[in-house]
This record gives structure tokens, sequence and C-alpha cells, in this order.
């Protein structure tokens, strides 16, 4: 494994926030390591310095691809913690749906979400089960459900649907997994019906999003944790101009939009937490 | 799942294709070498997450160096004999030297893709682990950041709750100036 000296550690943890967003604390000089190393070596590079210059040089940006790859955390489950789905459930989309649902019987309801940090796929899935299991007759609605990602990895993942039994076996109870996938050797793959409700596509949460479009349901669940807290501000500045006036945000159950974003306020239905523009 | 990139040393050119044709139809990143030595630079050029090696070749560089000078490289990288049977004795030696596993010759493809099938199994749980780990960590950290924000807030409305409830008990002034005032304490906090 190579070793990274502390003005490497600074030069490189900038430039992974200037193309990630993220930024990790430079006293994770292990994590640089651990994470690093191997597309170092890969790319025929023997100090992080070496590194960082050829990445910044690539045209292609192949190196800058890979740097992201490694340092993204793709760790996300199916379901994670229950409340936003309940909520999702039994609140949001029953309101939303009345409030959507044109006055003749011949036009469609129209829903757009985005799962903002899509990871390998499951947030996203999640809510399609949920839409699946709650809406019986899906042909009277029109429903685009968008997951994004920095990593290619991840979105590869994600639009390929296959997961191993480690990674589907918490979380996902078992009369939801036969009904939604099908075992295929040791890992199970999301069935046609759920994956064709969903699309995958790579980006950067540092640039405009308006090319994405509005929408009426925002996750973003976990990912401003690793940005600064100038970052996270434009972040959800960005994000309450992408979503419609009764829109609603749902964050981490662990962060709090206080002192970060004042456009939004929070509000509450039972133990869960949602935002809305105010 | 991500592709694994596996390097086949081997000095029997037919059992080389075998096992680089057989490993890549199963999406694998497969690199060859026919000795050692061509072995050792390939793996202080690149890193593999695994190396497949016949543990006996001719010249000085063995499977069981292979196996060696690999730990030394990467220790994270697994290494697989691949064993005559009347060596099984030796890779079991290797084995306590840190080979993940061995198989014995004729190798059967359908129990070796199991074997480094588990191997990324394993690769996967690690690195899931460690991304478990720091988003813990980060998470724990923004938690605090936000409990510590919250409180602060907290405490400023308790004084602006204070304060507001001393204007309007005070009786001795009249009730439009003490609204008025209370409203900009409000107004201002």
């Amino acid at each position: 494994m190579i070793k990274i000296s502390p003005d490497e550690l600074k030069a490189i943890a900038l430039y992974i926030r200037d193309i990630s967003g993220i930024y990790l604390d430079q006293s994770k000089s292990y994590l640089f390591e651990t994470r690093l190393s191997s597309v170092a070596e890969g790319a025929g590079c023997s100090s992080y310095r070496e590194l960082h210059q050829k990445a910044k040089q690539d045209p292609s940006k192949k190196l800058e691809r890979e740097i992201i790859d490694a340092i993204t955390t793709n760790e996300t489950l199916f379901f994670r913690d229950k409340g936003p789905f309940e909520l999702l459930q039994h609140k949001i989309l029953p309101e939303l749906i009345d409030a959507r649902t044109p006055k003749s019987p011949m036009l469609k309801t129209n829903l757009k979400i985005w799962s903002a940090a899509s990871s390998t796929g499951q947030e996203l899935y999640s809510i399609a089960i949920v839409i699946k299991e709650l809406i019986r007759d899906l042909s009277k609605y029109n429903i685009s459900l968008l997951g994004t990602d920095i990593s290619d990895n991840a979105i590869a993942q994600a639009s390929y649907g296959k997961y191993n039994k480690f990674e589907i076996e918490r979380g996902l109870e078992r009369a939801v997994l036969q009904k939604y996938f099908t075992l295929f050797g040791d890992s199970w793959k999301i069935k046609d019906e759920i994956r064709a409700m969903v699309k995958f596509r790579k980006f950067n949460l540092m640039q405009p999003l308006s090319s994405l479009g509005k929408f009426d349901i925002i996750f973003c669940r976990n990912v401003a944790i690793y940005f600064t807290l100038q970052d996270r501000t434009k972040l959800f500045n960005k994000i309450a101009d992408s979503l419609v006036d009764d829109g609603y945000l749902i964050i981490g159950s662990t962060e709090s939009l206080t002192g970060v974003c004042p456009r939004f306020i929070p509000k509450r239905h039972l133990r869960s937490i949602f935002y809305q523009k105010s | 799942m991500e592709s694994l990139s596996i390097l086949v040393v081997d000095d029997d050119p037919v059992m080389r294709r075998l096992l680089h044709q057989r490993l890549k139809t199963e999406n694998y990143t497969v690199t060859v070498a026919e000795d050692g030595h061509k072995a050792a630079q390939l793996l202080k050029q690149h890193r593999f997450d695994v190396v497949l090696t016949d543990l006996v070749m001719p010249g000085d560089m063995g499977g069981i160096e292979v196996l060696e000078l690999t730990k030394e490289l990467s220790p994270t990288t697994e290494v697989v004999l691949i064993t005559a049977h009347s060596s099984v004795d030796s890779a079991v030696a290797a084995m306590k030297k840190g080979a993940a596993d061995y198989l014995e010759k004729p190798i059967n493809f359908d129990e070796l893709l199991l074997r480094i099938e588990k191997i990324a199994n394993v690769k996967t749980i690690l690195r899931n682990a460690h991304d478990i780990e720091e988003a813990m960590d980060v998470t724990e950290h923004r938690a605090a950041e936000t409990i510590q924000t919250l409180e602060i807030e907290i405490i400023k409305l308790r004084n602006t709750v204070s304060a507001v409830e001393l204007i309007l008990r005070d009786t001795s002034r009249d009730e439009d100036t003490r609204v008025t005032e209370s409203l900009n304490i409000i107004e201002q906090s």
C-alpha cells in the first residue's frame, strides 16, 4: 500500500471535494490509503502526487471516475430505516395523489420522484415497491422514478438490479423478496415489472440541477453529510428550486436543515420528519 | 458486485489459455503470466484481487514464492494454488502462509468458479463493512454537530421567551407598548 504524505493528503482531499463534493476529513489518512492505493497502482503511479497530476491531466476523465468510484461509499439497504417509506405510503403518496388526480378520468396522474444519491439502487427500488403495493392499477398514472449517483460502478449495479445475499438479507422481508425478486444463482435479481418503473443516470450533485426538471418528491438521504456546510447549503438551495411548491423533501433521519437551508420547514408525521418549502 | 481482476500464473500454455478463456467468459478481468518471474513483474505494476498460480513451476520462482511476493506487495490480494494430487501437503503448508484456497488437478472449472465467487463475496462484505463503518463515523459526527446547532437554537428561543414574558408581565406600562416591544423582540430573534 502506498503511503500518503501530509501535503498529498491536503491536495487530494481538495481535489476530491472539487470533483465530487465529498469532503473527507484529513485526519483519516488511512481512508485515502485503503481506497486510493489500488487506483494509484492500477494507473502505474508510485505516489498520490503522481495520481493527482495524472487524473487532472487525463482528458478522458477515466482516472477521475475511478477515484470517485473508490472514494464514494455505496452502502445502502433496502427500506433502510422504515420511517421514510411508511411516510411515503401513508402520508405523502395519498396526499399527492389527491392533489394531482385530474378531474377528467381520461387524463393520467403525473408524479415525479427523485432519489438524489441512489447508490446501488436499493432506495429507488424500495420506493417503486411501495408504489406498486399502494397503487394496484398503474395504467392511470405517469410515474417517473429517477435515481442518480456520481459513481459509475453504483449506477451500473443499480441498473443491473442484482444483489448478493449479503446485500439483500438485511432490510427486506421474505415475502417482499419473493414477490419482487428472482433467485439468480447465489444472488437475487429485481423483477422486470419493478425494474421497468425506474431509471438510473449518472449525475454529480455539485452541478446545476435544472436539467433534471421539477420533482414532487425528492429523497436526499445521507449524502450531504459528506459535504462541507457551505456545499450543503448550496445543494439544498438547488433542491428547493427543483421541488414543486407543494412537494416533499426527505433527508436522512440523523440530518437536519437547521442552519443549512431556511427555505425548508420541517413537518412531522407520526415519528418521521419531512420538509416542505416555506 | 464488481468484476474481479485475476492474475493466472501457469507454465503450461494449454492450461493458461483454458483458464484465461473460462474466467473471461465469467466477466472477470484476466491477466496471464507464463512463469514466476513474469508474475513478479506484473505484481509490482498492478494490483490484482486474486492470483491463481500453479504450485510447481520450473525455475527459482514457484507457486510458494509467488504467494509470498503477492502477500508482501498487497496483503488483501487472495492467492489460490493449483496443485497435483501428490503435492497436497505443500498446498496445506501454503495455506498456512496465507493462501486462500487450493485446487487439485485436473481442475474442475465449476469448482474453481465457485471458489472465486466465494472470494468475491467476502470482498464485497469487507467493502460493505468498511462503507458502513465510514458512514457511521460521518453520521455520528454530523449528528453531533446538528444537536449542538439545535441546542443553541433552543437557548436563543428560550431567551426570547423570557424577555417577552418579562415585558408582558410588567403591568406598570400600557398594553400597546408592551405588545409592540414584544413583537420587536420576536422579529429580531
